[in-house]
């Protein structure tokens, strides 16, 4: 028990290191800022001050405390992500699969995914917008849009990584096409599904962010806008700066906890505690012996 | 004789040459047809939109041949934030993969910290940086250039160092163990080892790089304190309702990221056939 403990302390001690690293770069920078500028909370804050403004019951617009004013518009620009987000996978996801059953279908539309990405997002939100003739739903369209593209393309990477051998095998047992695709493709599909998720959950959050800055109907963006003007306190601008870092580091790690509980390899791996995994371990203690 | 027909089909279908040209052919029909759409207002009608939000595609060619002037300007503004922060974020982010690829005990840990910068929205990062870099000049043009570069190059840093410390940790199994019994010193290994092994790694970051960073650019150009550059250029247009215009550098923003791309697929063909 003892020695466990002692692994994962080793484990997660640099990282510890660092982030204490990090802590004390910002606090000197925003003790040099906090002597020789004029307004240093506009700069750089101290950490104290900020968590000082998280706490406060002071009001800051319309009766509500920069916290509770964060998180209420927050949940207004989470939830359109989310939903764009979803239908932006769900739809990468199909593309992927139609690309893979038809070749044509891939050639043709490979290079338009490319451009696809390419297409600066805010230019989008008007031309949606009038198409939808409602915001919200535009805001879903451009999370879904963006979400889309990084899916699609890790999706099928994932699918023309399939190795020979396992067609092989399922031929050999006269498999039909349709059953090829449900036990051997798109299981095995799944982790680069998910590294596609990684990179677009943080960019699905951006764009609704960013939509939000185009009209005043609250969230998150709009509140940054307005507080970068002075609208109100600007550590209403510092903890939606740390709000939305924090939840894009979190929604990576949630998909990563949700790949462990979908994906059949990482599923299995845990019941199994096969070669691969010992490998690695020892792989791992190699490298830090060595490094010692 | 239907029957030889059809493998002639086939044989044609699947020759090596009409492969190639399947290749270039069909995306090129399909955008023919999608113009032609455009052009014909099918699209508009599909859409349930007016020429007024979706322009003809004939009507943003002339806005930008006849605002060339202007539209080079604002291009040439967005490219060099775009690439200066695209190189100096990709070589900032190579030296921490080394560093980290040295010391990989410390190394790993300080690079999910950097992964975790990964995360972060640019839109959080864009008016940070602004802020910051007031002092820098007296000139906002400058100034603004800064920020923008600096938004750019962070989004860099993350997504190269991750990538080329896999290339250098993820080797060729008993590549290390070979090292090893020739008793090389850490610098060998990492020159003639791990170095090499992490080339083609690095054109994966930067497939992922150079897009972001045309993105990186035109939207920290939004929160920007000088009006300058493609990006801000379609939101300053949009707000002025000129649909027409923003479609123009929206055009050119879409330009701009494919020809950087295109440069970067002929540097990789011509690098890594060398290596090979």
């Amino acid at each position: 028990m003892s020695k466990w403990k002692n692994k994962t302390f080793y484990k997660w001690l640099p990282m510890i290191v660092w982030i204490f690293a990090l802590i004390l770069l910002w606090e000197i920078g925003a003790s040099i800022v906090a002597v020789t500028k004029r307004t240093p909370e506009n700069v750089l804050p101290h950490i104290y001050q900020l968590i000082q403004s998280v706490l406060s019951l002071k009001p800051v617009s319309s009766g509500k405390t920069a916290i509770v004013l964060v998180l209420t518009s927050a949940s207004k620009t989470l939830l359109r992500a989310a939903l764009g987000f979803a239908i932006g996978t769900l739809l990468g996801f199909l593309l992927a699969l139609i690309m893979k059953i038809s070749k044509i279908a891939e050639k043709v539309i490979f290079p338009y995914l490319m451009l696809v990405q390419m297409i600066p997002i805010l230019g989008m939100a008007p031309i949606i917008l009038s198409i939808t003739g409602n915001i919200n739903v535009s805001r879903v369209v451009i999370a879904a849009i963006l979400t889309f593209y990084p899916v699609a393309t890790n999706t099928l990477a994932g699918f023309n990584a399939v190795e020979r051998e396992k067609y092989e095998l399922m031929h050999s047992f006269a498999a039909k096409k349709s059953s090829i695709y449900t036990k051997v493709l798109i299981p095995f599909s799944v982790p680069y599904l998910f590294t596609g998720l990684k990179i677009s959950a943080p960019m699905a959050i951006t764009a609704s962010i960013l939509v939000d800055t185009l009209q005043g109907d609250g969230g998150l963006g709009t509140m940054l806008s307005q507080s970068l003007k002075h609208a109100m306190s600007i550590y209403v601008f510092w903890q939606i700066v740390f709000f939305s870092a924090l939840v894009g580091i979190l929604s990576t790690y949630l998909m990563g906890a949700l790949e462990k509980v979908i994906s059949p390899q990482k599923r299995t791996r845990k019941k199994v505690i096969g070669k691969g995994m010992e490998s690695n371990e020892k792989k791992e203690k190699k490298l830090i012996s060595q490094n010692t | 004789m239907r029957k030889k027909k059809k493998s002639l089909f086939r044989r044609i279908h699947e020759h090596e040459m009409v492969q190639r040209i399947e290749t270039v052919l069909l995306p090129v029909l399909f955008g023919m047809v999608l113009v032609i759409l455009w052009q014909t207002q099918v699209l508009h009608a599909i859409l349930h939109t007016d020429t007024f939000t979706l322009p003809l595609p004939g009507r943003i060619l002339t806005i930008m041949s006849e605002n060339s002037d202007k539209i080079l300007e604002n291009t040439k503004a967005t490219v060099i934030v775009a690439v200066v922060g695209l190189v100096a974020g990709s070589l900032i982010g190579y030296g921490i993969a080394i560093l980290a690829a040295l010391f990989t005990r410390w190394g790993a840990g300080g690079l999910s910290i950097v992964a975790a910068f990964n995360a972060i929205p640019i839109v959080a990062l864009a008016p940070v940086m602004t802020n910051w870099t007031k002092d820098i000049s007296n000139d906002a043009n400058i100034r603004s250039m800064v920020a923008k570069i600096l938004v750019v190059m962070i989004v860099c840093i993350a997504n190269m160092s991750i990538n080329a410390f896999r290339g250098m940790t993820e080797l060729k199994v008993y590549a290390e163990d070979l090292m090893l019994s020739y008793a090389a010193p850490k610098r060998i290994v990492l020159c003639k080892l791990r170095i090499p092994n992490s080339i083609p790694y690095v054109f994966t970051a930067l497939k992922v790089a150079v897009p972001a960073s045309v993105i990186g650019a035109l939207v920290s150009e939004y929160f920007a304190e000088y009006v300058i550059g493609v990006g801000r250029q379609i939101r300053e247009n949009i707000v002025l309702a000129q649909y027409s215009s923003a479609w123009a550098y929206i055009v050119t923003a879409c330009l701009i990221g494919i020809v950087m791309y295109g440069i970067l697929m002929m540097a990789q063909s011509i690098l890594l056939k060398k290596s090979n």
